[in-house]
This record gives C-alpha cells, structure tokens and sequence, in this order.
C-alpha cells in the first residue's frame, strides 16, 4: 500500500489549504526546534504536572 | 493639590470614606481622562453605562455609615475576557463569542466588595500576543503597551481607573505593567478564581491586578483570591495575610538572582537599573545569592507546547466553523499552529514543568524571592517587529515573554515593579517572584523596591493638557 501524504495530513487532522499549511509549518519550525530540546530530557519516571482527579458527586438533600 | 485620577487606592480609600471625595466625584475625574485621552491611546473597548448608579450607590452607603472596605466606591477597570454581567466581552475578538453576561468568580469579589466597574479594556484578541492595538503607550504614542492586558496597563499608566483587572499565561500582566511604568501581579496559580475568563491555556491562565502601587496590587489580590468551585484549578483557600509585608523591609531576607535565563541578551539600561535594585536591596540587609538552572533553557519548548496546544483545542468550533479567518491574522496563525504540537510534546511539557517545580523547591527552601528584570527590554515601536540586543537578533514578541513565562510554568507568583526609565524615558520594569502561595516574601521585596524607586508610581500627566 502506498502513503498519500494528502491523506496523512487529514489523518492528523491537519485539514488546512497546503499554501497555507505550507505557511503555518514554516513558522512552527523554530518552535519545533524549541519543543524538542524538551524530548532531549532525561526525565525518568516523572509524571506530568497535570494528573488526572475524579469528581466528587454531591448527594442531594434529603 | 494632586488631582484625584493621580492618587493610589490606599488614598483614595481614605477620602471616600471619610466623605471628603465622593465616589462619583472620583468616578467623573477617571471618565474624564477617558474622553479628553482614550481617543489616542484605546485603553478601553466598553465603559460601564451603570458605572454612574453603581457610584451613587455607594456615595450613599459610606454616607450611611455602611462602608464596605477600601475597595468601596473605587473604579476599577476590566479586560475584555472577564465575563461581566453588566458589560459584553469579546476577549479582544470581532468573533462572536455568545458569552455569558454574568460575573467571574474575580469580578463578582470586585463588585461585592463595593469597586465600581468603569469599563472593559482592549487586550490583544484571546490574550495571544503583547502589543495590543490599537493600543498605544502612555509615555510615547508611538510605541506598544505590550499585551495581552495592554489596555489594562495604559489604563493604569494614564489614569482611566484607579487599577484594573488583567489575566497572564505567559507575562500578560506584567509585560504591559513593565512597559507602561505600573505595578502588575500574577498569584499563585488558581489563588484568584479563573471562572469567567475566556480560558487562552488552562493550566497557565492567571488572574490578577495592574495597579498603580505595590500597595494597591496586594489589596486587589487579597480582595479578589478565593475559592472557586467553577474552577478546576482553584487553590480553594483564602489569601494568607499579607498585610505585615508591607511594611516588613528586606533585612534578613536572602534574595536570589538566577543569571542563567533571566539576565541573558538584556537591553544596557535594563541590566543597569536591575544590578542597581540588587544594590539596593542589598544596602537594605537582604542577602543577595546567586543560582543557575541550566534546565530553564527548555522553558520556551514547554510554554509554546502548552499554550498552542490548549489554545486550538478551545477554538476548535471556530476552526471547524471557519470563523477562524476572521481573527487577526497574527492570532491565526498560531491558532492554526497548534494542530502540530502532539500529545506527547504536550505532556513531556508537563512532565517538564514538573521537573521544573521540583528543582525551583529545593531553591526556595533557601531563597526567599527571586529577582530579576521583567523584560529584556523597554516598548518598542509600533509595528516594530525585531530587535538586537546584546548582539542578538530575537523578534519582539520572542523576547518579551521571555524572562516572565517560566513563572506561569511553576505557578508562582510574580509581580513587575518600576524600577527608573530608560534615556526616552521609557518605564522599566523588575521583577520579584516567590515561592508558591508565599506572596509575602514577594511583597517585601517589591515593596523595598518601590520605594527605592522613589514611591509608588506617577501617573502620566500629558503636557500640554488640563488633566
């Protein structure tokens, strides 16, 4: 099977013109550059900052 | 005498409550300053229609002996992403929105404690981004307020409102603070309640004041912090009393400046003005020790991942819907940029921040506040869209969240104090951050600041005008 890039691209929900998908990853590269300095981190087996909580229910009166 | 626009709220206070000012009086002086100046500057999108009745309310309950507190009868100002339930908000959008006409949780302990709504402020649309326009600075028309709370900040600067109320994720109280010459606090992450705040990055949105002294920072805070149970990310508690901050000095206190990050590529005058406030704290008894965290250098990564993420995941019917193209094209894009950050970039980000709060911890158990500038550099002109500082090329809007975005990581609180001019005359700002929930030792250090700086901020006078 083959790989359509165009249907990559909707798979990753990145549903946009390719002028302007073209536009947004050229500015995004430098970010990029940013984020993967983040991958670069030995971080162990350290959880994330945000966990999840479940929510309490509250009984009604009576 | 000094015109009413011009004094602090710990003044003000005073006056109303004795009777000597009415909080109509007052209110008319602010909307005054509103008509002759707002024209150019755009600090406000909306004012208050029933400002004038709130005023007149509490003009006859402090004559009734029925005093509130020392917010009773002041004008405050609102940014344009507190839902109000007097006032439309638009979070800076032509995009409607169909938001709720009703109080945030920070609002309504405004309103309940007597402050009179005078208006809502223009931010940069849904708070992505630090110039605001059409906004202009105070100190020069032709440079930016900074943002996302620009109107906020010049409503301060230029006496529209005794302070206002703004929202930061990455800086956006006190980079418009640091830029327009006024006082601009970030709590502690969820301390003030985020409910009715048109959300820009969940786990980074925080609410708090810009006002024209310490003094009057801390007083909003504590009035506003509180337990919100619209607001998964509430503190649920009180604020500590502050109040023996104030007044408390710096002498015993150990301070510490962090040169990694936070003093790399600034501007000349705003490295000379904070290595003087380090002086001077110093000079009052605080011992200064430095500390390096290499780590800090992938704080930008963890914001950007954080932020973009959260940001297109609430504009995700506007996306779907193609209202999208209505926003400014700048808000777009960063909007539409989002879809590329992955989940795993997004909780190695939070893993990230973590890591963060863990080793900023094992600082603080030594370190009562942390110094440093707010901003590498002072306002920059309109339509500006880089600058060269200590040899590096960096666009502005890379550089000015820069050394105030690793304090919403950690969800700490901060606060920009002015802290001199540079040689256009133009407000520097410094920055003291803290600890999680220890805003006192923040206060102390910033309060020692201020006045150092020679008191709590003036407000700008426009030459040439009557008031």
């Amino acid at each position: 099977m083959t790989l359509d890039p165009a249907n990559l691209l909707k798979l990753l929900g990145l549903d946009l013109p390719p002028d302007r998908l073209e536009e947004v990853v050229g500015v995004f590269k430098e970010i990029r550059a940013e984020i993967d300095k983040l991958h670069a981190l030995d971080l162990a087996d350290l959880h994330p900052a945000v966990v999840f909580r479940p929510i309490e229910a509250e009984k009604r009166d009576g | 005498m000094a015109e009413l626009w011009s004094l602090p709220i710990t003044e003000l206070s005073e006056r109303l409550r004795s009777g000597r000012t009415s909080p109509v009086e007052l209110l008319e002086a602010y909307l005054d300053r509103i008509e002759r100046h707002n024209p150019v500057l755009a600090a406000f999108v909306h004012i208050n229609a029933n400002a004038r009745a709130a005023a007149e309310e509490a003009h006859a309950a402090i004559r009734d002996g029925d005093w509130k507190g020392a917010l009773h009868g002041i004008p405050i100002a609102v940014k344009d992403n507190h839902t109000t339930a007097d006032m439309p908000t638009h979070a800076g959008s032509e995009v409607p929105l169909d938001l709720p006409e009703e109080d945030g949780a920070a609002v309504a302990r405004l309103r309940a404690a007597g402050a009179v709504l005078i208006g809502k402020t223009r931010m940069h649309e849904f708070a992505w981004g630090m110039e605001t326009p059409p906004a202009r600075n105070p100190h020069d028309a032709d440079r930016v307020p900074g943002g996302s709370s620009g109107g906020s900040g010049v409503a301060v600067a230029a006496g529209f409102a005794a302070a206002a109320l703004g929202s930061d994720t990455g800086g956006s109280i006190r980079i418009p603070a640091s830029l327009c010459g006024c006082v601009g606090l970030k709590p502690t992450f969820g301390l003030i309640g985020r409910s009715g705040i048109v959300p820009h990055s969940w786990s980074l949105d925080h609410a708090g004041p810009l006002a024209a002294s310490v003094a009057d920072a801390a007083l909003l805070a504590a009035v506003m912090a509180g337990p919100d149970r619209d607001d998964p990310g509430s503190a649920g508690r009180e604020a500590d009393d502050w109040s023996d901050a104030l007044g408390a000095g710096v002498r015993g206190m150990t301070v510490g400046v962090c040169r990694t990050h936070f003093f790399e590529a600034l501007d000349a005058e705003v490295e000379a003005a904070t290595e003087a406030a380090i002086r001077g704290l110093a000079a009052a008894g605080a011992h200064i020790v430095e500390f390096e965290v290499p780590e800090l250098s992938a704080a930008l990564g963890a914001i950007f991942a954080v932020e973009l993420a959260s940001s297109t995941t609430y504009h995700l019917p506007r996306l779907r819907d193609g209202s999208v193209a209505r926003f400014a094209p700048d808000v777009r894009l960063l909007v539409e940029m989002g879809r590329l950050v992955s989940a795993v970039d997004y909780l190695q980000a939070e893993r990230y921040r973590r890591h963060l709060g863990q080793r900023f911890a094992v600082i603080f158990r030594d370190v009562d506040a942390v110094l440093s500038p707010t901003m590498p550099l002072t306002a920059w002109r309109v339509g500006q869209r880089e600058v060269t500082i200590a040899d590096r090329p960096e666009s502005v809007l890379a550089v000015s969240w820069r050394l105030t975005h690793p304090w919403n990581l950690l969800g700490a609180p901060a606060i920009s104090v002015p802290f001199g001019v540079d040689r256009s005359r133009l407000p520097i700002g410094v920055q003291v951050a803290a600890a999680p929930h220890n805003e006192k030792d923040m206060l102390r250090v910033a309060m020692e600041i201020e006045n150092r700086g020679g008191g709590p901020m003036a407000r700008v006078g426009f030459p040439g005008s009557r008031s």
